[in-house]
């Protein structure tokens, strides 16, 4: 027994939920918009925490990620944020980040140079922006410090062994040490399971505890993402004090924490920050009338219709569901608006994986104007209030480019600017 | 280490070709009692044994060409069956012709079979679709034969796992033939290079036996031996997510392109195509075949329209040339041949060529009357009345048997490391220490060969990540090496799943490429190592 | 619980296939593990989600179908609510459920659901018709002759064309009749013109649970059937989430005739006090106590939503102060299960109901909250009783009793789920 539709109105809605879908209603809210988003777990559950703006491009790694936009502009005048100047992209990726700061979750602000992030293989990556719980690590390697690399009984996929034997070149003072996470004797643990468990006090003097007696004149040590879920600056700042050295936080393979902890931490402030958010629902059906559009979704008991002034479309790809294909081509899920593709998946992807060039099907997406909108095969936008922003448009290889959360936020933040100004 | 540092080893037999003939010969004379060194320039059944589609022929796709292949297949087939059953799945198959197959050849199939003393039983269309609900409307002929499924893998570890207990027979991966020294029309040594080290092995022997598959042709000629005349027939087979029928099931009509699915205990196994190459190297899928493939199984079996497909990969058979067989492999011999080489001058050398997987016993087992009596061993083969014996590191390429073992075990401190497959940490320790060629340095690849690791939907994309971290934690790695053997993993992986990336392999290719650029970046690591990661 | 016959084996693919949405089945699946990482049943008998699905293509049916994991997994939906392809694991875990011989289910849960099935008032305690009519009419007595105030206070059964059918959970006419007395008391207040149902009236579903849909239909069809002869407007489900859950879904599944419309307490809690009918303050909670509330799965993720989480919280921060409201994280939608639901609670199964509350406990922990709210009583149970095993410090409590409370209307006979600082404060004049 389903108890009807719910009909909802509101100026802006954006579809979509992950790190550009997020930004954009972050953004829209700060512009003022009345803001309701929907959509449902996709690919930012498996973000190693990192901002990237732009780490790679022509095939090397950059450490000057402005420049390397200006070098962009020139070199893929296509690419979504090759028509956004650097100040508005910083001032954009600054936006994002001080919003998480204010949610709970600090992040640097985006400075000259990218830095090294580490990575659970015991190498680093280009980034521009890093969790508070990460920073450490950053400069235990950079200052080749005395760091102690601490994994866990039951825990797949993270081996500071590893981590230590693929810095030893780099940094001969790491060492690392295998525990017993306090409490998950004798069984498979997950990394949000120790998370969780670390927010409580009795949790962390007893994983201090364990870990003090294994320093040995460590300045650093590192652990797996566990340090908290919903407050993890809280959970750092303790837990260095009852160690007493600094501590870091190493990404870790999914299921893993920084992805979970950014949506539950979207998912808390956004309702307290007046979006409204349905989280669990995706968006089944659009229909664009004279004033704006109608979405329909279906939720386990009722439906919910929602009349919208403007669209924001941030579905990602195809494992955010954003595109699917068939066995001949590609398309877009909601909408179907047009993908200009080669004939036939041949061109789709490389021959060899790793190839530096990147496949080529990463590069294919939704076209917009200048404006973001999503435009049709002639050229004109599709709808006058539809926009599009994230992974989702073409032209991009953000994987490769190491680009995801500017691409996410640029391409968010001057959409909403455009949808804020096509609403007058 | 000093690289001048010339290994030697010494055996009364060196077997070349680490396929199901070469462990088969090697297991055949070492139940004679003679101890043999098996050699492969990459690893087990880096070949056509391990690039086939694991059907254990009844003889029923060769009834109507080949009767004497047909026959040789279904005795062949019942000795496997009642010696290997561990190895095999008894699920019987059927062939079916649809709407606009060729009614008289189907008309004429049981007398096909009659011939070749193959069991066949007529299958009205409703009792086929029972035995295969995913079988169509519109059957105009159905016939039950006695088909079954093989585990190629399984029978190849276990022959070498047999026959290392039987004497000190032994194994060595990447160790490839360079040259062979010969005085006198007798072979001395072969002169050979351990692939991944560059490091030279010589290997001196009584009798050399070349059973290197569709290689055969190139190792003879090492010896001078120019009488080994292959033609590279190149298969390509896509592998399904699940399981899709019961029992084999095969176009009623002459052989021709995805016309077989053979069950692969729990996934399915569609092909083959037949393209004549010029070089058993560096045969891969390709989309085209991928795709004309698919579009003729599922005239035969619309599912798998709707099937998602994991992987596809190529096989080249090494086939005897003989009349009209250049132009098509399909018309070529699928008998194999024993050359002894004596009217090349040479003594101690002999080639086994051709044939299938099904016959390989019997190649092996007439290699092996050669070389017993060339030593003069009088002992009689016994692989045709030994059962082949289960080695508790060699039984988890079985899909399925290292998660049902693990479940059983119920150790919550015994991690899963591939979760598509669910193959634990203890079942990668008894590869470790037991299984053929865990003596050696055992990478991540030469594990996945020996379990399911990386064979399941996500193909290796999270299990390469966590075998390589285990590894680490063993020691087994102790260096960045353990890396890029990693990224040769994936990327060996990648080549067989590029073919089959649409629908439900989409996200799953997506968020491989998160992981291993974002997370593991393997992108940047690999240009390191220059381009590609060649 | 032994292990069963092939005969009761599953073809765990093809019930996929049939309860599963095309791309949200298990060929859908990435592998990824948010689904394990994020249930807290994942461990227990070796078992979570992903291997669920896993184990269903490696064609371990007979493993699935003999698991006792199916009565640890709550039906909760949190991997599907987590699943970046919505794949739903809890459909598979109540078919494997079902095809379990009756004789091997948990004795709890077969016993409870047979006394459901004993007559129609749908009891899982056994307690039939004319038993709960009396019982209501001692305690209305009794409250009535206490409690002047509440002298003219009715209670009504099966009146026909009120506008509101309420359920009522066994546990108190069973076991502690003026536990009761704070929801008529409420209603009282607010002028509600509502009746009990002298049929169907038991707000507990344990067929559901079986896994036997026939019993599941049956007695969702007898409630039916009353609520729709009273021919009220509304049926108001009480402080409990899966006889929400069982009712309005079961209608659905089974195709069933409503003249009604299916809502919970907790909206109405938070419309009376909107519509000022309800004027409850945090007056009384002058010593900040802190509080924090269970989103209950049944209630919130798996029927209404955030909607549901939105009106808890305005009536909860409303009744404690919105300074001494503390969220436990995740919450709402996102909510764990605490392990008290899908029949868990009645499985026999205490230490892995334990270790599967752990995680609910920490979460509580960490608010570091002196009050959990539960507006259900499976969590309620569940959360009570892992508190103690586990040591915390903190108290269960109803909705009703803190809106009482605050009313100045809680009786001290009313105060049993409250702590020692709650027992004086705010009594009713006179006792």
């Amino acid at each position: 027994m389903k108890r009807g539709t719910r009909r909802i109105e509101t100026q802006l809605a954006v579809i979509g939920t992950g790190i550009a879908g997020f930004a954009a209603s972050i953004f829209a809210l700060q512009r003022g918009l009345d803001v309701a988003q929907f959509g449902h777990s996709g690919a930012m559950a498996y973000t190693t925490g990192y901002l990237d703006l732009l780490g790679v491009h022509d095939q090397r790694v950059r450490t000057d990620p402005w420049a390397a936009l200006d070098d962009l502009r020139r070199d893929e005048p296509h690419h979504p944020m090759s028509g956004l100047g650097n100040q508005t992209i910083r001032t954009a990726f600054d936006g994002f980040t001080d919003a998480l700061g204010e949610m709970g979750i600090g992040y640097t602000r985006a400075g000259e140079r990218n830095l090294s992030g580490l990575l659970p293989n015991g190498i680093a990556k280009p980034t521009l922006s890093v969790p508070d719980t990460m920073l450490a690590g950053i400069t235990a390697l950079e200052t080749g410090a005395r760091t102690l690399v601490i994994d866990f009984d039951g825990l797949q996929g993270f081996s500071a062994k590893a981590f230590e034997v693929n810095f030893a070149e780099r940094w001969p003072a790491l060492r690392s040490a295998r525990l017993t996470f306090p409490g998950m004797e004798n069984r498979q643990v997950f990394p949000e399971v120790l998370a969780r468990s670390l927010e409580t006090r009795a949790t962390q003097d007893a994983l201090a505890e364990a870990i003090r007696p294994l320093l040995n004149g460590a300045e650093y040590v590192g652990l797996p993402a566990i340090l908290g879920m919903h407050a993890p600056d809280a959970v750092l700042a303790r837990m260095q004090e009852a160690i007493g050295v600094k501590l870091f936080e190493i990404p870790t393979i999914p299921p893993a924490v920084p992805g979970i902890r950014l949506r539950e931490c979207f998912e808390r402030a956004f309702p307290e920050m007046g979006a409204k958010l349905e989280p669990q629902l995706k968006v089944a059906n659009v229909e664009f009338g004279v004033s704006g559009a109608t979405l329909y979704l279906h939720g386990p008991m009722e439906d919910l219709q929602v009349e919208a002034s403007a669209v924001l479309l941030a579905t990602g790809r195809f494992l955010s569901g954003g595109l699917r294909s068939d066995q001949h081509r590609l398309s877009e899920t909601l909408l179907d608006l047009p993908i200009r593709q080669p004939e036939g998946r041949q061109e789709w992807f490389r021959r060899e994986y790793l190839d530096p060039r990147g496949h080529p099907v990463n590069r294919l997406g939704v076209e917009v104007d200048s404006t973001f909108r999503p435009i049709g095969p002639d050229g004109d936008p599709v709808h006058e209030k539809l926009f599009a922003a994230g992974a989702i448009l073409a032209h991009q290889d953000w994987a490769r480019q190491r680009c995801g959360a500017g691409l996410a936020i640029a391409t968010a933040y001057s959409a909403t600017e455009a949808a804020t100004a096509a609403l007058g | 280490m000093n690289a001048m540092a010339k290994r030697i080893h010494e055996a009364d037999v060196l077997v070349i070709g680490g396929g199901a003939t070469g462990s088969g010969v090697m297991r055949d004379l070492a139940l004679r009692g003679i101890t043999c060194l098996l050699i492969d320039r990459k690893d087990l059944n880096a070949g056509a044994s391990g690039g086939n589609h694991g059907l254990l022929h009844s003889g029923g796709r060769y009834a109507a060409a080949d009767a004497e292949t047909a026959a040789e297949c279904m005795r062949e087939g019942e000795i496997l069956k009642r010696l290997a059953p561990e190895c095999i799945d008894d699920c019987g198959g059927v062939f079916v012709a649809v709407e606009g197959d060729d009614v008289d050849f189907a008309a004429r199939f049981p007398e096909h079979c009659r011939v070749a003393g193959i069991p066949c039983e007529p299958l009205t269309a409703a009792e086929a679709r029972e035995r295969e609900p995913a079988l169509p409307e519109g059957i105009i002929a159905a016939y039950a034969v006695p088909d079954a499924t093989i585990d190629p893998f399984r029978v190849v570890l276990e022959n070498v796992g047999h026959a290392e207990r039987q004497n000190d027979s032994r194994y060595l991966p990447h160790t490839e033939v360079e040259a062979f020294e010969i005085v006198d029309g007798t072979v001395i040594s072969a002169q050979c290079r351990d692939r991944r080290s560059g490091d030279p092995i010589e290997i001196r022997a009584r009798q050399f036996i070349n059973a290197s598959g569709a290689w055969a042709e190139k190792v003879a000629r090492l010896a001078g031996c120019k009488d080994v005349s292959l033609l590279y027939s190149k298969g390509t087979l896509l592998i399904s997510n699940t399981r899709v029928t019961n029992g084999v099931v095969n176009r009623l009509r002459l052989p021709d392109d995805g016309d077989i699915l053979v069950p692969g205990g729990t996934v399915s196994l569609l092909g083959t195509s037949s393209v004549t190459v010029e070089d058993p190297d560096g045969v891969a899928p390709t989309i085209p075949e991928v795709d004309r493939i698919l579009a003729e199984g599922a005239a035969m079996l619309p599912v798998l329209n709707e099937t998602r497909f994991v992987r596809a990969f190529s096989g080249v058979r090494p086939l005897l040339k003989s009349a009209g067989s250049e132009a098509d492999g399909r018309k070529a011999n699928r008998g194999f041949a024993l050359f002894d080489h004596e009217d090349q001058g040479l003594t101690n050398f002999a080639t086994v060529a051709g044939g299938k997987f099904t016959t390989f016993r019997l190649m092996a087992e007439k290699a092996g009357d050669l070389v017993a009596q060339r030593l003069g061993n009088a002992e009689p083969c016994k692989t045709n009345v030994e059962p082949l014996p289960s080695g508790d590191a060699l039984r988890w390429t079985e899909p399925g048997a290292a998660a049902r073992d693990w479940f059983k075990r119920s150790d919550p401190t015994d991690m899963i490391l591939c979760e598509c497959e669910m193959v634990a940490r203890s079942a990668v320790d008894t590869i470790l220490q037991d299984a053929p060629g865990a003596e050696d340095h055992m990478s991540l690849k030469a594990i996945a060969l020996r379990s399911r690791i990386g064979k399941g939907a996500c193909q290796g994309a999270f299990c390469s990540m966590r075998v390589t971290s285990y590894l680490y934690d063993r020691g087994v790695y102790d260096s960045p090496d353990g890396l890029r053997l990693m990224r040769e993993f994936v990327q060996e992986r990648y080549k067989g799943v590029r073919p089959v990336l649409w629908g439900a392999q989409m996200p799953q290719a997506e968020l491989a490429e998160i992981l291993h650029c974002g997370l593991a970046g393997m992108d940047l690591a690999a240009d390191e190592d220059g381009g590609t990661g060649k | 619980m032994g292990a069963h016959s092939r005969e009761n084996t599953l073809d765990f693919l093809q019930v996929a296939k049939d309860l599963l949405p095309s791309g949200a089945s298990y060929d859908a699946c990435v592998g990824c593990g948010i689904c394990a990482s994020g249930c807290p049943a994942s461990g227990l008998f070796g078992m979570d989600p992903r291997r669920f699905i896993n184990m269903a293509m490696l064609g371990m049916n007979e493993e699935l179908s003999t698991t006792p994991w199916v009565w640890a997994c709550t039906q909760c939906k949190r991997c599907a609510y987590l699943c970046p392809m919505g794949i739903d694991v809890s459909l598979l875990v109540g078919a494997a459920r079902g095809a379990w011989p009756t004789e091997d289910k948990p004795s709890g849960i077969v016993r409870s659901c047979a006394a459901q099935r004993l007559d129609e008032s749908t009891s899982a305690m056994g307690l039939m018709s004319e038993d709960f009519v009396e019982i209501v009419e001692e305690t209305v007595e009794e409250l009535k002759e206490n409690d002047s105030r509440f002298a003219d206070l009715k209670v009504p059964i099966d009146k026909k064309g009120a506008k509101f059918v309420i359920n009522q959970n066994s546990r108190e006419p069973a076991t502690e009749p003026e536990e009761m007395a704070p929801l008529w008391k409420i209603l009282d207040y607010v002028g509600a013109d509502w009746t009990y149902a002298s049929k169907g009236w038991a707000a507990e579903n344990f067929c559901m649970f079986t896994g036997d849909l026939d019993a599941w239909k049956d007695m969702v069809e007898t409630r039916v059937n009353a609520i729709n002869a009273l021919e009220c407007e509304t049926w108001i489900n009480t402080e409990c989430g899966h006889s929400f859950f069982t009712l309005w879904a079961g209608i659905e599944k089974f195709g069933l005739e409503a003249n009604f419309e299916a809502e919970s307490l907790v909206t109405y809690y938070a419309q009376w006090i909107r519509e000022g009918k309800l004027p409850v303050n945090s007056d009384w909670n002058k010593g900040n106590l802190k509080f924090t509330v269970q989103d209950p799965c049944q209630l919130v993720r798996k029927s209404i939503g955030d909607q549901a989480a939105d009106d808890l919280r305005f009536v909860v921060k409303t009744l404690v102060g919105e300074e001494n409201f503390i969220d436990m994280q995740p919450c709402r939608s996102a909510n764990y299960c605490c392990g008290g639901g899908g029949g868990f609670l009645q499985a026999g199964m205490s230490k892995e109901r334990r270790a599967y509350g752990k995680r609910k406990f920490d979460q509580i922990i960490a608010t570091e909250a002196d009050y959990v709210l539960t507006p259900c009583h499976n969590c309620h149970s569940q959360i009570d009783d892992v508190g103690e095993h586990f040591g915390g410090a903190y108290t269960v409590t109803h909705l009703w009793t803190l809106i009482c409370l605050s009313l100045g209307i809680l009786g001290p006979d009313e105060r049993k789920y409250l702590g020692p600082d709650l027992a004086d404060i705010n009594l009713p004049e006179g006792t």
